[in-house]
């Protein structure tokens, strides 16, 4: 219709020329339906071609030189760290209740080597809903209320100085350990980390510090980690007012044996500190073993999606790969990897490339299918786990610093003969003390290599230039849509006026009706407006929730739920009503509503691609085909058609699916099969979205939900 | 100059005080064109800093080792060091820098002296160096106080790319301000031959705008292509030598003091498949043939002393005799090869200034002064000088208190 406007338009003034840029926004804006087919369809294969179109990763940093060292640590070491595990799992270690005497026994060890050991106390911080605290940096001064002494954590920190260095940097090496229930994993990685300590200890090549950090995990090891963080980088000045940890009477046990053993040694009650950091490990050993070999997994994401610099993944994997002969893992979503629409998919592109690499030799992107599959799957985890926000380990506590850090999980191959446990001691020990000393040849910060990007393998990344392909072809049609519909509902009802009114009434009411037709769309916007408003209200819900005792999970959700609805419908007779009439009485308003609901859509995706592309591309994926969809149901029923009969099916799945807690429980199911979904679970996932400040919160709740019930609104419109 | 006071006759003695204005006048006033080689002069530059480019300050210190073995004394090397990997806190052997794994020989030994160094290494600095343009409270161990009788060595290595060479990683040498500078120095007389080498990536491209008469350049690799490192020190963790530097030490190690190899010899050395890139040589600048010239004419020292009777034109060495060898730093030396050197050089350089010479012959049959000294060299000792002076100052005295009587 707009189309045939435009061209009456033409013919009848063919004088003033347009622009052609002007032109061409017309022509889109005219052929909107086809144009926005033509883009999400492009989006999503683009989203399938990132496998094909990943590159291989190199070390972008010259500084760095993995490698070029030959590893020192030598079985004298690895017998040091044996001598050390052995120590540890000696059942008269573990007689104490709360491990104070293995972390005595580390701290000997430490201070055997001549570094310098403090213990550093911290009482867990409980993850709280703070509304106002996403996106800030932890909190300095955060009053810990609620000591009690028996609930206190303790980690071990030993620092090596560099002997010729300057002492500005650093370097963290963090083993998690549970004193109370340690499994022979941790103590093996505390086997490994005492190694290359030990190594380091006589090396002179270190121009960094060198922290060993044995955080304390029987609170977590992410609070363990961040605990120690916190202390590191924001001193706390004001600790007289507050209860200390050292009036328990325990605490204080344990320093004063300390004291009496080592008495003159470099062992210290203050906090210590090294210089900035400049990376930071997490090693862990699993203790589980299914794997055929030695593989070592790397976990990267951190909080809202952060990664860390790709130099340091490309470091680690280049050192276990090509020196330790360590395999590589990074997460994958394992059941993509059996699905056999993918590997089809992929036999179609690889055959796709053989035909194009016939036509022209030089041609050379196509990768076989199978790889294409894994690729897929690493990279969907690599989308899902920045998408969700949450860090995947200890690391995410460094990142909220901005230090670079990584957490390796070396899962050995099989049990626990001497003969393999040495081999991995050594070998464990080597991949640390190569990373470490290529990290301490840098003289910036990382900086080099991308910090936005998505892994398909160990090897292969996706950078922010080829990723955001894919997402702008998904959004791209969203303006389009809604400035074709905003003309289309405004020539219409001209229209309408025009057959029902005599040409002469036109002239007289003309210039009236028109300006208060083009300010019509605001009664719309007024709607769209009240909805988002609401999200906002049901985003902030959960902090009052929560702050009722002894609630379960489902009955929490319950409770959230009703009140939910409770003030929709609240807010709309409160300040919809006046409109509500007026609403009804004009035709094409839905198509106003969804005007304006798909432009707060593209504006709410392209804020949080921004901050965080994954949530933003997923989102996308839900959100633009059921806005683009949404019409009421009535007038498909009416027209009867096939063709509205798809579009009813498609909306009818889409507004289903699009509902967020609807989504997670499909994205559950997918990932863990959906015998063990329960409705409490969402309430529990929305709690650690918020526990961890992820922005995808902030998202589903401001963007997600208002859309999704604008979408639904729109459904059902009667018209 | 007093030393010519012939003690023998009285006649000669009234004529000094004329002798010796006309002495001096001659001194200086005399012209020098087409000076001969007198002195050898060496300006060694590393120009990047940071730990993993440690193989170019080993670079660096190679050559320094090389031709101060080969004779160049210190205070005639200029040595600048962009950064001190020695002291560097990665460096596993601290206060060492090795160019080869074995670890065998340490570049940064006892006797080194930098001249500028860290971040003194500047592209202001080194063109200072080069034309001579410094402030006045720089010392003189810091300036290259070369003549027109200087051959200049000026090597440099770092990382470079086309028509340029980057300092300090942060400011960049282009091949219009090194020819620049060699044209003033050119004009300023303060060398006679100079020979540029160059081991950085397509380091060709640096001698492009090069015209000064004179020069000599060789670089390690032509446009577009690569300078690589020669191998990994896996204990120090860097790369410890260039390749093109490698291959030139390997060529110098052959060789001592009294060697006669010349440069088209040292020039062929370089095998391209060894070195992973095609070495180039400009020497259209330069008017000898490759071929008679010796290395030790720029990586050696071949430094003549001239007497001040030098100021006579007639006295050319021929007449003077021996020069005087100041080669003495090095040790080993023995004292007849070094005869033998001397030898060797005087040859060449008879054949090649032979025309001055004859004209300088010419001279000395014409120059009556030319007696005074041969009798001069017979007076053994001061002592004497004295006495005979003493002895004839008696009848001036006799005459000049008669004459006012």
């Amino acid at each position: 219709m707009a189309e045939t406007k435009e061209k009456s338009l033409s013919d009848e003034k063919p004088k003033p020329r347009v622009r052609p840029i002007v032109r061409l926004g017309i022509f889109l804006i005219s052929h909107s339906f086809h144009v926005s087919v033509v883009c999400c369809t492009a989006g999503v294969l683009a989203l399938f071609l990132l496998p094909v179109l990943a590159k291989n990763t190199y070390i972008s940093e010259n500084a760095l030189m993995p490698g070029s060292a030959s590893p020192m640590l030598s079985n004298q070491h690895v017998s040091d760290g044996n001598r050390l595990v052995k120590d540890l799992t000696n059942p008269n270690s573990k007689s104490s209740e709360t491990g104070i005497e293995s972390h005595k026994i580390i701290a000997q060890y430490m201070l055997d080597l001549g570094a310098e050991v403090s213990f550093h106390k911290f009482h867990p911080q409980m993850n709280q809903f703070h509304p106002l605290h996403f996106f800030s940096s932890p909190d300095s001064g955060k009053i810990q209320e609620n000591y009690s002494c028996s609930s206190y954590g303790i980690n071990t920190v030993g620092i090596i100085r560099a002997p010729h260095g300057d002492g500005k940097e650093a370097i963290v090496l963090v083993t998690p350990y549970n004193a109370l229930k340690s499994g022979f994993g941790e103590a093996l990685s505390l086997g490994i980390a005492y190694s290359v300590f030990s190594l380091l200890t006589q090396v002179t090549w270190l121009a960094k510090d060198i922290i060993w950090l044995v955080a304390d995990s029987q609170y977590g090891e992410y609070a363990a980690v961040a605990a120690w963080l916190r202390e590191y980088q924001t001193p706390k000045f004001s600790s007289l007012s507050t209860p200390n940890a050292e009036m328990c009477p325990d605490v204080n046990n344990l320093f004063e044996l300390k004291g009496h053993s080592i008495s003159g040694s470099k062992f210290s009650n203050s906090f210590r500190r090294a210089g900035t950091m400049a990376s930071a490990l997490v090693l862990k050993v699993r203790d589980q073993n299914e794997q055929f070999e030695d593989t070592i997994s790397i976990y990267a994401e951190a909080s809202n999606g952060q990664m860390p610099n790709l130099d340091l993944i490309n470091v680690v994997n280049y050192l276990a790969v090509h020196r330790q002969g360590l395999r590589v893992n990074v997460e994958k979503l394992w059941s993509l990897l059996n699905s056999s629409w993918l590997k089809s998919l992929g036999e179609i592109f690889e055959s796709l490339a053989k035909v194009a690499k016939s036509l022209y030799p030089k041609w050379k992107f196509g990768i076989p299918a199978t790889e294409y599959v894994e690729g897929t799957a690493t990279l969907a985890s690599s989308l899902y786990y920045q998408a969700l926000g949450v860090p995947t380990g200890p690391h995410g506590a460094f990142r909220d610093y901005q230090v670079d850090a990584i957490t390796l999980e070396i899962s050995p191959k099989f049990s626990l003969d001497k003969v393999w446990r040495n081999d991995i001691l050594l070998r464990g020990g080597r991949l640390i003390e190569g990373v470490i000393r290529s990290v301490n040849n840098l003289l910036e910060k990382f900086h080099q290599s991308f910090f936005l990007y998505l892994l398909t393998s160990p090897s292969k990344f996706v950078s922010v230039g080829v990723y955001m392909i894919a997402f702008a072809f998904l959004i791209a049609p969203l303006p389009m849509v809604a400035a074709s519909l905003y003309v289309d509902a405004n020539s219409s009802s001209n229209c309408s006026k025009g057959d029902s009114s005599t040409p002469s009434a036109i002239t007289d009411t003309d210039e009236h009706s028109i300006a208060i037709r083009s300010w019509r769309w605001l009664n719309s916007a007024k709607l769209v407006f009240i909805v988002h408003l609401w999200g906002a209200i049901v985003s902030l819900l959960p902090y009052f929730i929560s702050q009722i005792p002894d609630c379960s999970p489902t009955t929490s959700f319950m409770i959230w739920v009703l009140l939910s609805i409770l003030s929709l419908l609240t807010l709309n007779s409160v300040l919809a009503s006046p409109l509500a009439c007026a609403k009804a009485t004009q035709e094409k308003e839905w198509a106003l509503v969804k005007s304006v609901t798909i432009s707060s859509v593209f504006i709410g995706l392209g804020l949080m691609s921004v901050i965080n592309f994954a949530t933003a591309e997923i989102g996308a994926l839900l959100m633009v085909p059921m806005c683009l969809l949404a019409q009421p149901l009535k007038l498909d029923v009416r027209a009867g058609t096939l063709r509205s009969f798809c579009r009813m099916i498609c909306n009818l799945v889409l507004g289903h699916i699009a509902f967020p807690p609807a989504a997670l429980f499909l994205l559950k199911g997918m990932l863990d099969g959906f015998g063990n979904a329960n409705v409490g679970d969402f309430w529990m996932w929305v709690e650690s979205l918020w526990a961890w400040n992820s922005a995808t919160y902030l998202f589903i709740g401001m963007v997600q939900l208002p859309c999704w019930v604008l979408c639904i609104s729109i459904l059902f419109h009667t018209c | 100059m007093e030393t010519f006071i012939n003690p023998k006759s009285l006649f000669h003695l009234l004529l000094l005080p004329c002798l010796l204005l006309y002495s001096s006048i001659a001194y200086n006033s005399s012209p020098v064109e087409a000076a001969m080689h007198t002195n050898n002069w060496a300006v060694l530059v590393c120009t990047s800093r940071f730990w993993f480019n440690y193989r170019h300050m080993a670079n660096t210190l190679s050559l320094y080792r090389t031709v101060k073995r080969l004779g160049i004394p210190d205070e005639r090397i200029i040595l600048m060091l962009a950064d001190d990997m020695a002291c560097n806190t990665r460096n596993k052997y601290p206060a060492q820098v090795f160019n080869n794994e074995n670890h065998r020989l340490n570049l940064y030994g006892d006797n080194v002296e930098v001249d500028y160094r860290g971040y003194e290494v500047t592209v202001e600095n080194f063109l200072r160096v080069l034309t001579g343009r410094h402030e006045t409270a720089v010392p003189r161990s810091k300036r290259l106080l070369s003549d027109e009788g200087s051959h200049i060595l000026l090597y440099m290595t770092g990382h470079g790319g086309d028509e340029f060479l980057k300092f300090q990683d942060s400011e960049e040498l282009q091949s219009h301000d090194l020819a620049d500078a060699v044209k003033q120095m050119k004009e300023k007389h303060r060398f006679k031959e100079l020979l540029i080498m160059v081991d950085t990536c397509q380091a060709a491209t640096l001698f492009n705008q090069l015209q000064s008469p004179g020069v000599l350049a060789i670089g390690s690799s032509m446009k577009g292509e690569n300078s690589y490192s020669h191998h990994l020190d896996s204990d120090v963790g860097v790369s410890v030598v260039d390749r093109f530097t490698y291959y030139t030490l390997a060529f110098f190690e052959r060789l001592n003091i009294y060697d006669n190899a010349s440069l088209s010899s040292l020039f062929s050395s370089y095998n391209p498949s060894l070195l992973m890139s095609t070495t180039y040589y400009r020497k259209d600048l330069y008017k000898r043939r490759l071929e008679e010239v010796p290395v030790t004419n720029f990586f050696g020292s071949v430094m003549e002393t001239i007497h001040t009777d030098a100021a006579y034109k007639a006295l050319s060495r021929r007449n003077s005799g021996r020069f005087e060898d100041e080669m003495s730093l090095d040790q080993s030396v023995h004292h007849i090869k070094r005869r033998m050197l001397i030898k060797v050089n005087d040859g060449d350089e008879i054949h090649d200034i032979n025309p001055e010479l004859l004209q300088g012959e010419e001279g000395a049959s014409k120059c009556p002064w030319s007696t005074f000294r041969n009798k001069f060299q017979k007076a053994e000792n001061v002592d004497s000088l004295l006495n005979y002076g003493l002895v004839a100052m008696i009848p001036l005295l006799v005459i000049s208190t008669w004459l006012v009587q």
